[in-house]
């Protein structure tokens, strides 16, 4: 009889828990109002490559095995790996966390990590690859409807990982990446954007590329509940998550395009965060005492790229002017309320002992600039200028300010508006100069200044710029294991793409703003991810 | 009557083959495509790869040979963003559309008709000044400032409403009222335009010196013959029900088709942008096929005029 109870009784003891919780879920749904979610209309990081993917990405849902300190300085953490090391220049040994739990309950193993950094997921199998002439009213090799990779997702993974040899399981909880080449930012690729880790079985239990890439299984806190392309995407808690019970019942990132409906969203009470918000509005905000606005510097910084085959801009003297010719201060104190800083070059903080503390951009020096157009015997050629429309916050009052600066030196720079980038990089008429921003996706120049000048990035890749003994130390920066030369070698990057033959030079950090009410417990990463982990919520 | 029919379908044929033309032609030539929507920091291989993936490397009169051929097979092509059926991506988003544009076409219409009417009969009169006064500010002023004004009213100082978004009958309100009070405005003074004409027509005079009642002077007399330019707009308003709320879904975060529109254009989403076009530009032509056959129901002269010029 007492058993007969018993057996009565177990489904309902075993269906309690799940009903309490539901019933005791008292955690809070926030709704954050963001200019855009993503671009690419999925949620695989190798696809989406931009700022506002970080934002949705991190820490909400992708981790890699080499997690960032958000709320601190981005340096690395362990993540989905607890130690790790090197075992010769070419090897890195991982011992992964245990008990790491999927969204789809599984737990997390060395088999998973080895099929993220597989060929069915970042490398292509090869097979069926795309050929040149598919017209684009059908899909490439079907790349989104079966599971073949869209080639770009490949390239991308390529560009991350240029030299991956193969990544091993030792046992379940080892992992091991081999490179065919020496290189000391093993560490800094596994901890960077588009290292992360997600299911096997999710990945292969999913019906097309596309489905996964809308729902991907991974391991962060929280997990894809719904994603409606161009108009939001609800995360819900996984409360299996490794890092304790996610203080979140539900996170709601909708598309807001305008920042006024943003702002009016936040002030009445709708959306609890505001994102995006330019530096001129701050003010405005924190009017009312019960907001403010927080954030800062990101990991990137805003450069004005020069193509030194115009003719004018051929003779290195005349890009030097353009350099000494601007008041970057002015433009953080006037444009950004002193919100951002003037960095030291192209170079990050972070960077640890590579960063090279006593670099400084081209002084402030209209005189200097006046000199060098001299010698140059510059007589005031017009410099095309090509604009667009606040892609970057503050482009166009940037790009006034600078014309201006350019004049009091006596250059000549004529803006011209275009619309997109493919008119920005377009060769029918004489490029000059252009806006661009660089990032650095992890702590080492080779992620910034090879990555993006050096002989395979793309100011030299669409034929702006190229300087051979820069190409040499490119291949110097990447491969050499001898980190005092490779602070010497970077640092003579840097005077050559600064100083001496200009590739671009940097304007100011970039930032980004959220607004918030005062009493909203969170506080802003240096980085366009938003953390909503427990140690930031409600502490 | 076949060969009005056949006539219109014809020149609406070539309408929509011009138009779908002219948008491949201003989008393939202002950008390219892989460059756009893969962004300013991907790496070059990677576009590249983009572009020879949707053969965006082949000359462009070969891609608008043969994106023309696949749409007359009834393939509207798939959006390069992330290789969904444009068709099915564009229908998906028309019921959101609809929800706002029809309630705001009746507000225009049960607003903007009676104003306008209204104001004529009573010509000079301070309500006729009103009235002109509203049409002129709601004509007048952008449906983004009457929408943030809105907002600012009723969703942030009052509280009574939501700012945006599409979660329920409420969300809804604001764009509405947008919309609508726009093209009540419009309506009302075209209304009141032609009503004006009418009431100083002989025949309008004829038919009071006789003694009919001004009621059914102004209702089978003045109203059947002022309703002409009234219909035509109403018409337009009509064949904008698909895509005439873009400005108004930007403010209020309203995914609806105009929203669609601005990202494929922005993204240079061939496929999506040529399908909403071909919709745009379908509806719109049936709407004038309506509005041409409601002129002959209104104006007898209209519906025997082919018959005399034939004779």
């Amino acid at each position: 009889m007492i058993r007969r109870r018993l057996l009565l009784a177990t489904p309902a003891l075993a269906a309690l828990p799940r009903f309490a919780i539901a019933q005791a879920d008292q955690r809070p749904a926030i709704t954050v109002a963001v200019q855009k979610v993503v671009n690419s209309n999925t949620l695989e990081v190798l696809r989406e490559q931009s700022n506002v993917g970080e934002r949705v990405f991190y820490t909400a849902m992708w981790e890699g095995l080499i997690g960032r300190n958000w709320l601190g300085k981005l340096e690395s953490v362990p993540g989905l790996a607890t130690e790790w090391r090197r075992l010769d220049d070419r090897t890195v040994e991982l011992t992964l966390r245990q008990g790491v739990r999927f969204h789809n309950g599984d737990e997390m193993t060395a088999e998973d990590v080895v099929f993220s950094f597989g060929r069915e997921r970042m490398f292509g199998t090869g097979e069926g690859a795309p050929a040149s002439g598919t017209l684009f009213t059908r899909i490439p090799g079907q790349g989104m409807q079966g599971k073949e990779l869209p080639p770009e997702v490949i390239a991308v993974a390529r560009r991350n990982w240029p030299a991956l040899e193969r990544v091993e399981a030792v046992d379940k909880y080892t992992v091991r990446f081999v490179n065919r080449t020496p290189d000391v930012t093993m560490e800094g690729r596994l901890a960077r954007y588009g290292s992360d880790i997600h299911s096997r079985r999710g990945f292969e239990e999913a019906a097309t590329w596309l489905d996964w890439a809308r729902k991907p299984i991974t391991t962060g806190p929280y997990m894809v509940a719904e994603f409606r392309p161009d108009v939001s995407l609800t995360l819900a808690a996984h409360d299996q998550y490794w890092g304790g019970r996610p203080p979140l019942r539900q996170i709601r990132f909708v598309e807001v395009p305008e920042v006024a409906s943003r702002i009016n969203g936040l002030l009445s009470g709708e959306y609890t965060f505001a994102c995006d918000i330019p530096p001129d509005q701050i003010t405005g905000i924190e009017r009312n005492r019960a907001f403010e606005v927080q954030g800062g510097t990101i990991l990137n910084h805003r450069l004005t790229v020069f193509d030194k085959h115009h003719p004018t801009l051929r003779d290195a003297r005349v890009r030097r002017a353009l350099t000494h010719a601007i008041d970057r201060q002015a433009i953080v104190d006037s444009l950004w309320a002193g919100r951002t800083v003037v960095p030291k070059g192209l170079q990050w903080d972070y960077y640890g002992e590579m960063f090279v503390s006593d670099w400084s951009v081209p002084r402030y020096d209209v005189a200097e600039a006046r000199r060098l157009l001299r010698e140059a015997g510059y007589r005031g050629d017009p410099i095309p200028y090509r604009l667009l429309n606040n892609y970057y916050t503050n482009q166009v009052g940037t790009a006034q300010i600078l014309v201006e600066m350019w004049r009091q030196a006596g250059l000549n720079v004529q803006i011209q508006m275009v619309e997109n980038w493919a008119q920005i990089f377009s060769r029918e008429t004489p490029r000059a100069i252009r806006d661009w921003s660089n990032s650095a996706p992890f702590n080492d120049p080779v992620s910034s200044i090879v990555n993006q000048h050096g002989p395979n990035g793309q100011q030299q890749q669409v034929g702006e710029w190229t300087n051979e003994e820069m190409n040499r130390l490119s291949v110097e920066l990447e491969t050499s294991t001898d980190r005092a030369r490779r602070r010497v070698v970077f640092r003579r990057m840097l005077e050559i793409a600064e100083r001496e033959d200009p590739a671009f030079t940097v304007l100011h950090q970039n930032a980004t703003f959220t607004a918030k009410r005062r009493d909203t417990p969170w506080k802003a990463s240096p980085a366009f991810a938003m953390d909503f982990r427990a140690g930031n919520w409600g502490a | 009557m076949l060969r009005f029919l056949l006539g219109r379908i014809g020149r609406a044929a070539l309408t929509i083959a011009m138009v779908v033309t002219f948008a491949f032609v201003v989008l393939r030539l202002s950008g390219d495509p892989a460059q756009i929507i893969m962004g300013a920091d991907a790496p070059p291989e990677a576009v590249d790869a983009f572009r020879t993936a949707w053969g965006l490397d082949q000359p462009v009169w070969v891609q608008y040979f043969h994106y023309f051929g696949a749409i007359l097979s009834g393939d509207l092509g798939r959006s390069m963003r992330d290789g969904r059926d444009a068709l099915v991506l564009v229908t998906e988003r028309i019921p959101a559309t609809l929800a706002l544009t029809l309630p705001a076409l009746l507000i225009k219409i049960g607003l903007g008709i009676p104003a306008g009417i209204y104001a004529a009969l009573h010509r000079n009169s301070l309500a006729d000044r009103i009235v002109m006064v509203v049409a002129v500010a709601g004509f007048t002023v952008p449906s983004f400032v009457l929408g943030l004004l809105l907002v600012l009213v009723f969703a942030v100082q009052l509280g009574w409403l939501p700012s945006g978004g599409q979660e329920g009958w409420r969300h809804a309100i604001l764009p509405v009222i947008t919309l609508g009070l726009g093209g009540a405005a419009v309506l009302a003074r075209f209304t009141r335009s032609a009503m004006l004409e009418v009431l100083g027509q002989p025949y309008i005079r004829t038919a009071s010196a006789k003694g009919v009642p001004w009621r059914a002077v102004v209702t089978r007399h003045a109203l059947p013959n002022a309703a002409i330019p009234t219909v035509t707009i109403i018409g337009f308003m009509v064949g904008s029900l698909i895509a005439g709320a873009v400005v108004v879904e930007s403010v209020f975060s309203w995914p609806g088709v105009g929203r669609l529109l601005v990202v494929a254009v922005a993204n240079r989403d061939l496929a999506v942008v040529q399908c909403i076009l071909l919709l745009v530009a379908t509806t719109m032509v049936c709407a004038n096929l309506v509005v041409d056959l409601l002129y002959g129901l209104l104006d007898p002269r209209l519906r025997s005029a082919p018959r005399r010029a034939g004779a």
